[in-house]
């Protein structure tokens, strides 16, 4: 019974956590979006994003 | 009918004046300190105190909502009657020996003494009207991205928006508890992070203040650093040896606090100073950062593999 509790707080963290990713990066998506499009009629390049996906760690 | 004794002042009284009313009278002395007493009564109101020198004369506007005053510390000082708070200081190279608000309240005057060289001025002061306007201090402040806002914190908590072009204050919020202490944007400036010695820092939204993240610790906060690779944010700050009764503190004890950027949850600490950490900067490629500290030490930190590998394993 007390794993299961445990399971059952832990999914609703896990679905808390989740929801916090998703409602970041969907505002994320929108402010990039809106900041590129003010840019680009201000004549200005866009912002260089980091490429932190394929970095190489040195060991 | 016997007169009222106003006792107060400590040393020789140098101005009186009665608000249009007349319920109220301001005094000035050699005491450096303006006393408002209830005229009715004799009653002490308060006190306003800021004036390093003897003041020599006092006015009040025709609402009772401003008092000024020249003193013999060089400056004209403007203060709000009912709280009692220095709302600006007019310096000059000598002693200020007297003051009046205009007809409309709009101005006011002041006489400086000739004295060293210096020969004596009358100089018209402007009066903002609106007491609402005169903000608290800003401490700290970023530029909003593509150069079209600041964005100031303020000693009482508050945050401001403004159109630098004409100064326009486009949006106010007052989200801390206590001072804001640093401010720092996002790489794209599209939002930015504060810290305060109410104990948290905060995310928001740049171009409109909308709050998105918080973060809530134990220790007053001096800085607050947004990490390009990893989604986290770093916090410094700690108690001031000063305020801090008993030695419990261990020495380097100090900490700077990572928190998820997202999840708003502490995911690590990184101690070694032996003092509060008073500003921390973040290396634009995201791998090593740098905190400065009351010890009076600079620490640059690398991050290690653990760093870069950090992931919630179920979120992944």
């Amino acid at each position: 019974e007390d794993s299961i509790a445990l399971t059952s707080v832990s999914k609703e963290l896990l679905a808390h956590r989740r929801r916090l990713i998703d409602e970041w990066n969907a505002w994320r998506k929108r402010v990039e979006k809106e900041l590129a499009e003010e840019r680009e009629r201000a004549g200005l390049p866009p912002i260089q994003k980091r490429d932190t996906e394929n970095m190489e760690i040195i060991e | 009918k016997r007169p009222i004794l106003l006792q107060g002042h400590t040393r020789s009284l140098t101005q009186i004046k009665y608000n249009r009313e007349g319920d109220l009278i301001f005094s000035v002395s050699k005491d450096q300190i303006v006393n408002a007493w209830y005229s009715h009564n004799g009653e002490r109101l308060g006190t306003y105190n800021g004036h390093v020198g003897a003041i020599w004369s006092v006015d009040v506007n025709s609402t009772t909502t401003l008092l000024i005053t020249g003193s013999a510390d060089n400056s004209a000082k403007l203060w709000n009657v009912q709280t009692g708070k220095c709302l600006h200081t007019w310096e000059f190279k000598t002693a200020v020996k007297r003051v009046a608000f205009s007809e409309d309240d709009t101005m006011a005057l002041a006489v400086t003494e000739q004295r060293m060289g210096y020969p004596g001025t009358i100089v018209i002061l402007p009066i903002n009207p609106d007491i609402g306007a005169q903000r608290p201090k800003a401490m700290v402040a970023v530029w909003g991205n593509l150069n079209k806002y600041i964005i100031t914190g303020h000693e009482d908590g508050s945050i401001a928006l403004y159109n630098w072009k004409d100064g326009e204050k486009l949006n106010s919020i007052h989200p801390h508890t206590g001072e804001i202490t640093d401010l720092q944007a996002s790489e794209d400036r599209t939002y930015f992070i504060t810290s305060s010695k109410d104990k948290s820092a905060q995310i928001f939204e740049s171009n409109t203040l909308m709050p998105l993240k918080k973060y809530v610790t134990d220790a007053p906060l001096n800085s607050a650093s947004i990490t390009p690779i990893q989604e986290f944010v770093i916090l410094g700050g700690g108690q001031d040896a000063m305020q801090v009764t008993t030695t419990t503190m261990r020495q380097g004890k100090f900490e700077c606090r990572f928190w998820h950027r997202i999840l708003e949850e502490e995911v690590g600490r990184v101690k070694g100073h032996f003092g509060p950490i008073n500003t921390i900067a973040v290396h634009p490629d995201g791998k090593s950062f740098s905190s400065g500290g009351e010890d009076g030490y600079v620490r640059v930190h690398h991050f290690d593999n653990d760093y870069f590998k950090f992931r919630y394993p179920e979120l992944s």
